[in-house]
C-alpha cells in the first residue's frame, strides 16, 4: 500500500463480530457505503461459522464475546483457514485482553470510538497485510517491552524491539499518523509500515521474558 | 489510529453518522434474520450433591445421589436398604447424608419457586408404581436382616429390631422437620403433627425395647429412665431443626450480600448513567455537549467496570485526572497513553501541572477537537508529549498572552530542573515536550 489515496478497485468484504446488535448495526451503517459487509456474528460459535462460510477479507472482532472471547474465534478460524485477517475493535481497553487478542493473531486494534473513515482505512490496511496500531495499542506494546532496554544482549534478538521500531511506536503513541512519522524520521511510509508489521510479528512470536515479566508485574499470571 | 492521508479527519466526514432512529429501524428490520447469540447453558453435573425433593420418599437423599452419580434411584435405594438391614449401617449413612446434603433449590425459575413456596403448585404425588417399589424394598430389607441374623447370630452389638423401631421414629420426625413439602392447609398441618407425635412414640418405644433387651428394665430407676428418654428424644428431634436453622442463617447471609451487591449496582447506575441520560435528553440539540457527556460517562463507567484501582499517588493517575478535567472543561477529546509509572513527588507534580497547562492550551487555542497526550516514564526520566493538530503558531513571535502561558509551562519546568520545548508552525499544529529527570 504505497499510495493510500488511490481508490481501491474492489471493496473489502467484511464480517462484523460483536455481541451487541446495536453496535453491529451502527458500524454497518457507517462503513456500509465503502466496504461490503458480508456477514455478522454475535458469539464465538456464530462468528466462526459465518467467517468460515464467507471467507471475508477482514473480520472486525470484538475482544469480549460470549463463548470464550475474540481470542477463541481467531484460534478456531485460523485452525481451518490461517489467511483470514482480524482487526480487534473493543471498548474494554483492558491491556491484558488487547495484547492477548493481538498475540492470538489479530493484525491490529482500534477502539470503538473510532470514526467511520478511520475504521475503513484501518480495514483496508489490514486487508493489505499491514498492521494497525492505535496510540493505545502502541502504549501497551511499549509497556510490554519496556523491560528490554537494560537487558541488552542477554536474550535472542528476535524478542527485542529495535531502536527504530521503538521510535516508530513512540510516535504512534504520540498520535502521529504514518505519513507524519515518515516525515519525522526521514523514511518512507512503506518503511514505517514494515517496522510496525515487524513489531506485530515479534509480539506474536515472543512468548518469552519481557511479556512474562510484564504480565507478572501486572499480576496477570 | 494512524492515518496516512492527512491530519486526522474531523467528525464531520463525508460519511454521515447514523442517527439513533436509523439504527433502531435497521435493528427492527434485522430482528428476524440475525440469530441472537443465545448462550447455550451446558447441563453440567453439579459438584456438590444436593437432596432432590422431586420424587423423594423420605429426605430426598437417594434421589439426590442418583442425580449426582447418574445412577438409577431404585439401585441406590436398594443399596441403602440392604445396608440398613446389616446392623443399620445404611440407616446411619442415610441420616448423616440427610444432614450433610443441602436441599436442591436451584432449578426452579423465580416464578415457579414462588408458586411452590406459596403452595400454588401441585407437588408430585406418589404414583401407584411407587407402592410396588416400596413393598419390594421393604421385603428386601426384612429379608436381608433375617438372613444376616440367621447367618451371623453372634452379631448383636446393637439389638436390631428395637433399633429399627427407633430409626423409623427418627425418620418420621426428621421428615416433618425437613421442609421438603409445603405445609399449607389445615389437613396437611394436622398430618404433620400426627406424624411427628407418631415418630416420637416410635423413638420412645425403640429405646424401651432396646434397654429392655440389653439390660433389663428393673436395673434402672424411674428418674434415670426419664432422663435417658428425654435426652435421646430431644437429640433425635432437635438435630434437624438445629441444622435447618443453621442452613437458613447461611442462606440469609448470602441473600443479604447478593442484595447489597445489587443495590450497589443499582445506585451506581442511578447516580451515573441515569443522570447522564437525563442530561443528554435535555441538551439533545447540542451535539458537542452530548458528545462530551457521553465521553465523560464512558470514562467513569469504564473506570468502574475495568478500573485497575491503581493508587491515586502516581503520575499515571494524576495525568488521567488532569486529562479528564480538561476534557470536561473544554469539551475536547484528550487521548492519553501512559507507559510505565512512578510515584508522585514535588517535581513530578510540577510535570503533571505543566502537562495539564499544555493540554488546556491546546484545547483553548488550537481549534482542534482532539489532543494526544503520551507519557513515558522510564528508569531515568519522565517525558510527556502533548500534541494537537490545530492552527499552530510562530514560536518566535508569541504574544504576551502566549508568553504567560509559556511561562506557566516552561518556567515551571525550569524551576524543577526540567526541560520544556514547544514545536509549532502555522497550520502544523503544536507539540509540547516536557522532560524531567528522575533521581
Amino acid at each position: 500500500m504505497t499510495e493510500p489515496n488511490t481508490p481501491r478497485p474492489s471493496r473489502q468484504r467484511v464480517v462484523i463480530v460483536d455481541d451487541h446488535a446495536m453496535f453491529r448495526a451502527g458500524v454497518k451503517h457507517e462503513i456500509g457505503p465503502l466496504v461490503t459487509v458480508v456477514g455478522e456474528g454475535s458469539d464465538v460459535e456464530s462468528a466462526v461459522t459465518t467467517v468460515l462460510g464467507t471467507t471475508p477479507d477482514v473480520v472486525l472482532l470484538d475482544v469480549h464475546l460470549p463463548g470464550g472471547g475474540g481470542i477463541e474465534v481467531i484460534k478456531q478460524v485460523h485452525e481451518k483457514d490461517p489467511d483470514i485477517k482480524f482487526l480487534a475493535v473493543s471498548v474494554s481497553d483492558a491491556a491484558e485482553d488487547v495484547i492477548g487478542v493481538i498475540r492470538a493473531g489479530a493484525r491490529g486494534y482500534v477502539t470503538k470510538s473510532i470514526n467511520g473513515l478511520e475504521l475503513v482505512d484501518a480495514i483496508r490496511r489490514v486487508a493489505d497485510g499491514d498492521a494497525v496500531f492505535s496510540p493505545r495499542l502502541a502504549g501497551f506494546v511499549l509497556d510490554a517491552f519496556s523491560g528490554s532496554i537494560d537487558i541488552s544482549a542477554v536474550d535472542e534478538d528476535l524478542d527485542r524491539l529495535s531502536q527504530r521500531e521503538r521510535e516508530v511506536l513512540r510516535l504512534i503513541a504520540r498520535g502521529y499518523a504514518y505519513k507524519e512519522i515518515a516525515r519525522e524520521l526521514f523514511i518512507s511510509i512503506k518503511t514505517v509500515e514494515t517496522h510496525v508489521s515487524s513489531v506485530l510479528r515479534k509480539l506474536q512470536l515472543s512468548n518469552r521474558h519481557q511479556l512474562t515479566r510484564w504480565a507478572t508485574d501486572r499480576r496477570l499470571v | 489510529m494512524p492515518d496516512p492521508d492527512e491530519p486526522r479527519p474531523g467528525p464531520d466526514t463525508s460519511v454521515p453518522r447514523p442517527s439513533l432512529a436509523e439504527i433502531a429501524a435497521q435493528l427492527d428490520e434485522e430482528a428476524g434474520q440475525t440469530p441472537p447469540g443465545a448462550p447455550v447453558a451446558e447441563a453440567t453435573t453439579p459438584l456438590k450433591a444436593t437432596r432432590v425433593p422431586q420424587g423423594a420418599w423420605l429426605g430426598g437423599v437417594c434421589t439426590g445421589l442418583a442425580a449426582h452419580l447418574g445412577w438409577p434411584v431404585l439401585l441406590i435405594r436398594a443399596i441403602v436398604v440392604g445396608l440398613a438391614a446389616v446392623q443399620l449401617v445404611g440407616a446411619v449413612i442415610y441420616a448423616v447424608l440427610w444432614l450433610a446434603m443441602p436441599i436442591d433449590r436451584s432449578p426452579a425459575a423465580p416464578g415457579i419457586d414462588a408458586a411452590t413456596r406459596t403452595g400454588m403448585r401441585t407437588q408430585t404425588s406418589v404414583r401407584s408404581s411407587d407402592i410396588g417399589e416400596r413393598l419390594a424394598l421393604l421385603l428386601l430389607g426384612v429379608g436381608v436382616a433375617l438372613l444376616v441374623q440367621f447367618l451371623v447370630p453372634s452379631w448383636h452389638v446393637v439389638p436390631f429390631w428395637p433399633m429399627v423401631v427407633f430409626a423409623v421414629g427418627v425418620a418420621l420426625v426428621w421428615r416433618q422437620a425437613d421442609s421438603l413439602a409445603p405445609r399449607i392447609g389445615r389437613r396437611r398441618r394436622m398430618r404433620a403433627v400426627v406424624q411427628a407425635l407418631l415418630g416420637i412414640a416410635f423413638i420412645a418405644g425403640g429405646i424401651v425395647l432396646t434397654v429392655a433387651r440389653g439390660f433389663g428394665i428393673q436395673q434402672l430407676t424411674t428418674p434415670q429412665w426419664i432422663g435417658v428418654m428425654l435426652f435421646v428424644v430431644l437429640l433425635a428431634v432437635a438435630a434437624p431443626w438445629a441444622f435447618r436453622t443453621r442452613t437458613a442463617l447461611t442462606a440469609a447471609r448470602e441473600q443479604e450480600l447478593l442484595a447489597n451487591a445489587r443495590a450497589d449496582v443499582a445506585s451506581h447506575l442511578h447516580d451515573s448513567v441515569l443522570q447522564t441520560l437525563a442530561l443528554i435528553q435535555r441538551q439533545a440539540d447540542d451535539p458537542k455537549a452530548v458528545a462530551a457527556l457521553a465521553r465523560k460517562q464512558e470514562r467513569e463507567l469504564r473506570q468502574w467496570l475495568y478500573g485497575e484501582s491503581h493508587e491515586a499517588d502516581t503520575i499515571k493517575a494524576a495525568l488521567e485526572t488532569a486529562a479528564a478535567e480538561v476534557e470536561d472543561d473544554r469539551g475536547v477529546t484528550v487521548d492519553l497513553v501512559v507507559v510505565g509509572d512512578h510515584e508522585m513527588d514535588v517535581r513530578m507534580d510540577a510535570l503533571v501541572r505543566a502537562s495539564r497547562e499544555a493540554m488546556l492550551n491546546a484545547a483553548k487555542h488550537s481549534g482542534a477537537d482532539r489532543v494526544d497526550v503520551y507519557a513515558e516514564i522510564l528508569d531515568e526520566s519522565a517525558e510527556v508529549y502533548v500534541r494537537d493538530r490545530g492552527q499552530g503558531f510562530e514560536v518566535g513571535s508569541v504574544s504576551d498572552d502566549r508568553m504567560g502561558v509559556r511561562g506557566s509551562i516552561v518556567d515551571r519546568m525550569a524551576r524543577h530542573d526540567g526541560t520544556a520545548r514547544i514545536r509549532s508552525a502555522p497550520g502544523e499544529g503544536t507539540e509540547v515536550w516536557l522532560r524531567m529527570e528522575l533521581e
